[in-house]
């Protein structure tokens, strides 16, 4: 019986394991297939040349502008949003409000282009519009920025806020000096995670913003531009081995990028720690 | 203090909510507004105005990927003849440079199909403005099988419907007798984007059989016949890729990839012409196709080449179109597209046999230039 | 990711009513900055309403035009463009033999992501299990790490792995295999194929989808008390026991919630399926390794042809695809998060995709 029983743990542990294997196995396929596939054409010659000569620059930098414009148009509504929620918003209210960016979450990214290039791109006359793309985006990140910024403010204690009130402050100035601060590292953490979900999008920004073989001009209106995923989804369609190299060194650019994001993440949640390990309980 | 009612509540909120929607779409609107008083003049007739514009203008364009290829041995020589000028083409299938016209997501589309009738009638703005006229060659990947092999537009259909579905079909032998077929199952293979090559394949079907002709008909989208190993592929260098990954495929390819088709291992296919013979599609086939059916071009340029007469006619030949809205956003873009159209389609600027025959087109035959010129002057700013 | 601790006077309890502080107490300033903020709190609901409003308007005529048959019919196409006649039905003109069954689609959509959930909910919560159990502290936040690079992959990059390297190793080694096995079956059945199609499909969504439910699921196995782990341990149980025993049914209905989060996340799936699926239209798969297609990535492979119909039917069939695949989505979402906030109360989410 005694035997039975330990088999049937070291039988599940294996299956566990397995499992385990499983899930690290295809993140190092898929890292090594991008490394192999892109190994010649890992030269300088990536950094230097555009899309037209079989290089990645005007991408780079298109994703770079797309992840820099998401952030200023959905950081502030964002943080903003999350700060009426966690300092301002009775329950009911707070529920409603939730329950909106919480739907918003769950609208596939399809919708959000296709909204996005009939109504603003085509109905509205922007033509391939940066501020489309920048729209679609924030449509698909905002609701993780307001849930984080929301969560981050609820973890400030409580005493906090209550000190502020006891020395007269305003609740702006309360905001300001006492509760946004230690809530910052978390804050900051949601916007990182908004980030790394932009910049790997593709289907909203394909009609939305369209794609050009030159460097961003910047221009708001009546411009397509480049972005790395629009080069992986195209070259993967083409046949010459060069197209592959070159969608595969795409690929590793943005996973280069998000390990950056990732970084950046868990070195403000180590932040965030040390602060709150120094706050009156 | 009295605890305010829900519906005093529910009512700032939907006020707080309308504001907020309501300063949304001005913003949008007043951009509109703003770029719709740009294109409100009215046109007037004006001689062909051409000329290097005074500041860099780049035109965007975007669709037919049987075009694309001349368009990139173009650019670089249009820099050359008017620096303010790039041009910046894309591929994406020629339904989406007819759409992205349209919608003046671009200046040019560039299509191997012209514009539906019923299209041009809902986009009374937008013409057709032929540069080159080119051709399509059906490839086959057959190991063991010689290149050069007789097909005929009938036949194919049969293939695109089901109703043929090996190499070695009696058909197939009838219009091969010196060459023994192997036993293979014959996988059809066809355009998923919205394709000026679906359009020039499905036109050369619905004029050599019936039964296509009454059942899917052509167009650059169509509800294709359900056969159960029908592979489909994005842009004419996947259509390379795909049939060249799978022993027993048929694809239909322009012409200006079929160096590469060829180059990948594909075999090409002489296809019957109206009089019976079997033609490739070089230099005098197409030509011979052309001198037979320009001679009845409307002034719209709309006109298909399909299956055209004569002994030596390619039957799978077009006009290689750019779309362009007659109301341009402004004068500068105007002239710069006028400049560049007329420099693409005359022969002492970018329709030279060197640039054309590096992508197997043909020049524009000299009775339609005159249309073509009437038709760039309409473009105005 | 955020993760709420007990202690440090944080609000970690139930997420019910925190005292606020008094109305009255607001300045000028304040009344006018928390304006401010409402108005960008309420953005998010803003934009959804006029994303749904939208999809609705647009997707009236097809509607109207198909009735019944958009969710009966297998038949999908926009008609011969080049005509110039046109269909009528129910009072809305469309192009010559246009017709909008969204069947196959609706089939696909919900066939690739209920495979991959499938595929990905043993895996995961197996792979938690490991890791929390039996993996020593040390390694655990190393070995995440691959979850979070995992989840943080662009979907159109595990298309470009699934074109070039999943679909033809699967092609060539594991469906002749899995054919002549399970061939009795007649899903599993006859021609392989080359790669594209839906069991490939449903593979790379479940790699996809493996990030948000054992992300979840790591949270939910955190919150089960230890003591009550110790005191089967201390009973003589083993830790497979303990984990059947006491574990597993305390973050079942959790393990459900994020398993439906992992199945929403499946169904909006685009790019990766647009690239991998074999873009199938007008008819349902063959069989389990046939081409077929999703309503996302139809809209995607016919928007640019959508305007090439002069009646603009094109345009409203898409919509409407996108506002049947709009309240799988939604609904799916709502559940799943209905569901988690009951079964655990004050556990933090991980939003979305699981990083």
């Amino acid at each position: 019986m005694r035997a039975a029983r330990g088999a049937r743990d070291l039988v599940f542990w294996v299956i566990c394991g397995i499992a385990l294997l499983l899930v690290v196995l295809p993140s190092l396929a898929i890292i090594f297939s991008l490394l192999q596939q892109a190994w010649p054409a890992l030269t300088l010659h990536l950094l230097t040349a555009t899309t037209a000569q079989h290089g990645l620059q005007n991408a780079i930098l298109g994703t770079l502008v797309l992840a820099f414009g998401v952030l200023v148009l959905a950081g502030p509504i964002g943080i903003l949003g999350g700060i009426y929620l966690a300092e301002f918003a009775r329950p009911r209210q707070g529920s409603w409000i939730r329950l909106g960016y919480e739907t918003l979450a769950g609208v596939p990214s399809i919708v959000v282009g296709f909204v996005a290039y009939i109504v603003l791109d085509i109905q509205f006359h922007w033509g391939f519009s940066l501020l489309a793309g920048i729209l679609a985006l924030t449509a698909i990140i905002l609701p993780y920025v307001v849930k984080t910024t929301e969560l981050a403010l609820r973890q400030v204690p409580t005493t906090l806020r209550d000190a502020a009130a006891a020395l007269g402050l305003s609740r702006l100035t309360a905001l300001r000096t006492a509760v946004l601060p230690p809530a910052v590292p978390g804050i900051a953490s949601g916007l990182v995670v908004a980030m790394a979900i932009a910049i790997g999008e593709t289907a909203p920004l394909l009609y939305t913003v369209g794609f050009s073989d030159s460097n961003p001009s910047l221009q708001l209106f009546q411009h397509p531009m480049g972005y790395l995923t629009y080069v992986v989804f195209l070259n993967t369609t083409l046949p010459t081995a060069l197209d592959h190299e070159v969608a595969a060194a795409a690929g590793l650019v943005l996973i280069g990028f998000l390990l950056v994001l990732i970084g950046i993440g868990r070195l403000v949640g180590r932040l965030a720690a040390r602060n709150s390990a120094s706050m009156p309980g | 203090m009295r605890p305010k009612s829900f519906v005093t509540r529910l009512s700032r909120a939907a006020l707080l909510l309308g504001v907020a929607a309501l300063v949304l779409t001005a913003f949008g609107t007043t951009v509109a507004v703003a770029k719709a008083k740009k294109v409100d003049k009215k046109a007037k007739p004006v001689a062909l105005q051409t000329g290097n514009p005074s500041a860099p203008v780049t035109l965007e364009e975007a669709g037919s990927s049987l075009l694309y290829p001349y368009l990139q041995v173009l650019t670089p020589q249009l820099s050359t003849a008017y620096p303010n000028i790039t041009l910046a083409p894309a591929a994406g299938g020629s339904g989406l440079g007819i759409s992205d016209t349209i919608a003046k997501l671009v200046q040019l589309g560039g299509s191997d199909a012209y514009l539906a009738p019923e299209l041009a009638v809902a986009n009374p703005g937008v013409e057709n403005i032929p540069i080159a006229v080119s051709a399509q060659a059906i490839d086959y990947y057959v190991p063991g099988a010689p290149s050069f092999l007789n097909l005929s537009g009938n036949v194919l259909a049969q293939i695109y419907e089901g109703k043929i579905t090996n190499w070695n079909d009696p058909q197939l032998a009838a219009l091969n007798p010196t060459v023994t077929l192997p036993n293979l199952a014959i996988v059809p293979v066809r355009r998923v984007d919205s394709s000026g090559d679906t359009f020039l394949f499905t036109s050369f079907l619905s004029a050599t059989n019936s039964a296509w002709a009454n059942g899917p008909s052509e167009g650059t989208t169509v509800t294709w016949p359900a056969v159960s190993s029908e592979l489909t592929a994005s842009g004419n260098p996947g259509m390379i890729q795909v049939c060249h990954a799978t022993p027993g495929c048929v694809a239909y390819i322009g012409v200006s990839v079929e160096d590469t088709a060829i180059e990948d291992g594909l075999q090409e296919a002489l296809v019957k012409n109206k009089a019976g013979k079997f033609l490739k599609p070089i230099h005098s086939t197409i030509e011979a196709a052309v001198a037979a059916s320009t001679k009845t071009t409307p002034a719209t340029l709309a006109q298909s080449l399909i299956y055209a007469s004569g002994k030596n006619s390619y039957p799978i030949i077009n006009f290689e179109y750019l779309m362009v809205q007659k109301q341009q956003s402004s004068a500068a873009v105007a002239e710069a597209i006028r400049t560049f159209l007329a420099w693409a389609s005359s022969p002492t600027g970018g329709a030279t046999s060197d640039n054309l025959s590096a992508v197997d087109f043909v020049a524009l035959p000299t009775s339609v230039i005159p249309k073509v010129d009437a038709a760039i002057a309409k473009i105005t700013g | 990711m955020i993760r709420t601790r007990g202690g440090a006077g944080g609000d970690a309890g139930p997420a019910t009513h925190r005292p606020k502080l008094a109305d009255q107490d607001l300045t000028g300033r304040d009344r006018l900055a928390r304006g401010l903020f409402l108005v960008a709190a309420l953005v998010p609901a803003g934009m959804l309403l006029f994303l749904a409003a939208e999809m609705i308007d647009q997707s009236i005529p097809a509607f109207i035009y198909s009735g019944l048959n958009f969710f009966t019919g297998q038949a999908f196409s926009f008609g011969n463009l080049y005509a110039t006649t046109f269909s009528h039905h129910n009072g809305v003109t469309a192009p010559h033999g246009a017709v909008y069954g969204a069947l196959p689609l609706i089939f696909g959509t919900l066939a690739s992501s209920l495979l991959a959930l499938a595929m990905a909910l043993p895996v995961s919560v197996g792979a938690v299990l490991a890791l929390t159990e039996r993996i020593p502290y040390r390694l655990q936040s190393g070995l995440s790490v691959f979850l979070e690079i995992l989840a943080g992959i662009p979907s159109v990059t595990y298309g470009f792995w699934g074109v070039l390297f999943l679909g033809p190793f699967l092609a060539h080694h594991v469906y002749p295999a899995l054919s002549s096995v399970l061939g009795f079956i007649p899903p599993f059945k006859g021609p392989v194929g080359s790669g594209p199609g839906l069991l490939t499909t449903a593979v790379i969504l479940a790699v996809m989808i493996v990030p948000i439910i054992a992300a979840t699921t790591r949270e939910l196995v955190r919150t089960v008390p230890v003591l009550a782990k110790e005191g089967a341990l201390a009973l003589g149980m083993t830790r497979y026991e303990t984990v059947r025993v006491v574990t597993l049914p305390y973050v079942r209905r959790g393990i459900v919630a994020a398993a439906i989060l992992g199945w929403a996340r499946a169904l909006g799936e685009t790019m990766a399926v647009l690239l991998i699926s074999g873009n199938l239209l007008g008819r349902l798969p063959a069989n389990i390794y046939g081409p077929f297609s999703t309503i996302a990535a139809t809209i995607v492979d016919l928007l640019d042809s959508a305007l090439t119909d002069s009646t603009k039917m094109g345009i409203h069939a898409l919509a409407a695809l996108g506002c049947v695949l709009l309240v799988i989505t939604v609904v799916t979402n709502m559940a799943a998060r209905l569901i988690i906030r009951r079964a655990t109360g004050n556990v933090v989410l991980p939003v979305g995709r699981g990083i």
